[in-house]
């Protein structure tokens, strides 16, 4: 789903997946539809391209809740995969990496299952790169790798 | 706790490389929309047109103590800027820009985005044979770069390397934040 711009080539085939992957929980009828592939990302999030919070960062960091545990069972489709994903608690970017959707619909969709409460989201710091001491802990951590 | 620098650069300049060589996940790809807006300005009612292209984000993470990570996202090697670049840089400590000494022009864009936000970054040589074949005074005047813009040479595809590059990145993120609250020093006395 590239498109040649104005300026130059698409990027090379290697490096632009196919737009989206399954996931894999669902019915097999509806895995093999190629309508409802293409089109439940978008159901779910209802059309809206605006997130419920617009500004979550891509690196904002993710982990289930209780109550996201236990209402489980009662969750259908994304909302299940992304609860049942994010018991490790890892960035929004990682959620779309590893369920196979794109970023803004990973967005869309972790801030959804947060509003519900599903989700614990934690927000990077305010300005990290005018924080001395969060500056001085970056450095002192990389430094200590081999 | 995440932070997160930008690695950005053309194509095949070593940026995946880098990222590998340091993450401790193996590097994963997420797809990003970027719009970019065409120069070609409508003729039939003055809109620019607007071009969405759908992009791989490459990314990695290095764990830095227990509460802090580090992610290492890779720009889309595109030479056209889109709303994904301000997601990317927007709260990052820095950038670094990987260039090929054969093909310097491809990290222009970069460069001139990142000087134009105002976000910390370094240039950093690739060196794929592990020699260096260009003068870095030869690359320093060829990108036209001030020589307050650190320029260093490194092998992606070694982990000690990489941290070195990520650590000049830091120094000028530190240098900055130094300056500014120097600054905001001087108006409060």
């Amino acid at each position: 789903m590239t498109r040649d711009g104005p300026a130059g080539p698409d990027p090379a085939p290697g490096l632009v997946r196919s737009f989206l992957t399954r996931p894999t929980s669902e019915p097999a009828e509806e895995r093999d539809d190629p309508d409802v592939a293409i089109l439940r990302p978008y159901l779910l999030t209802s059309g809206r391209v605006v997130p419920v919070d617009d500004t979550l960062e891509i690196e904002a960091q993710v982990v289930t809740s209780e109550l996201g545990m236990a209402a489980y069972p009662r969750l259908t489709f994304e909302h299940r995969d992304i609860v049942v994903t994010c018991m490790t608690p890892m960035s929004v970017a990682e959620v779309g990496a590893r369920l196979g959707y794109h970023v803004g619909v990973a967005r869309i969709l972790v801030a959804d299952l947060a509003a519900a409460g599903h989700l614990i989201v934690r927000r990077p710091e305010f300005r990290p790169a005018y924080n001395m001491d969060l500056l001085e802990r970056v450095i002192r951590g990389l430094e200590a790798i081999q | 706790m995440p932070v997160k620098i930008v690695i950005a650069g053309g194509f095949g300049v070593g940026k995946t490389t880098a990222v590998s060589a340091i993450s401790e996940i193996t590097p994963l790809t997420t797809e990003a929309t970027m719009t970019s807006v065409s120069v070609d300005v409508d003729a039939t009612d003055g809109v620019p047109d607007k071009t969405t292209t759908t992009v791989a984000l490459d990314f990695g993470c290095i764990t830095l103590d227990d509460a802090l990570k580090l992610y290492l996202f890779g720009t889309p090697g595109q030479d056209r800027f889109g709303f994904m670049w301000r997601d990317l840089t927007n709260g990052a400590l820095g950038a670094l820009v990987i260039v090929d000494a054969r093909r310097l022009d491809e990290c222009y864009p970069a460069v001139d985005y990142f000087e134009q936000i105002g976000l910390p970054f370094v240039v950093a040589v690739n060196l794929f044979h592990g020699e260096l074949t260009y003068d870095l005074n030869n690359i320093r005047w060829a990108l036209a770069m001030s020589h307050d813009i650190p320029l260093i040479t490194f092998d992606a595809r070694v982990r000690s390397s990489v941290r070195n590059a990520l650590l000049s990145v830091l120094s000028c993120t530190k240098e900055r934040a130094r300056r500014h609250r120097e600054k905001i020093q001087v108006v409060y006395r």
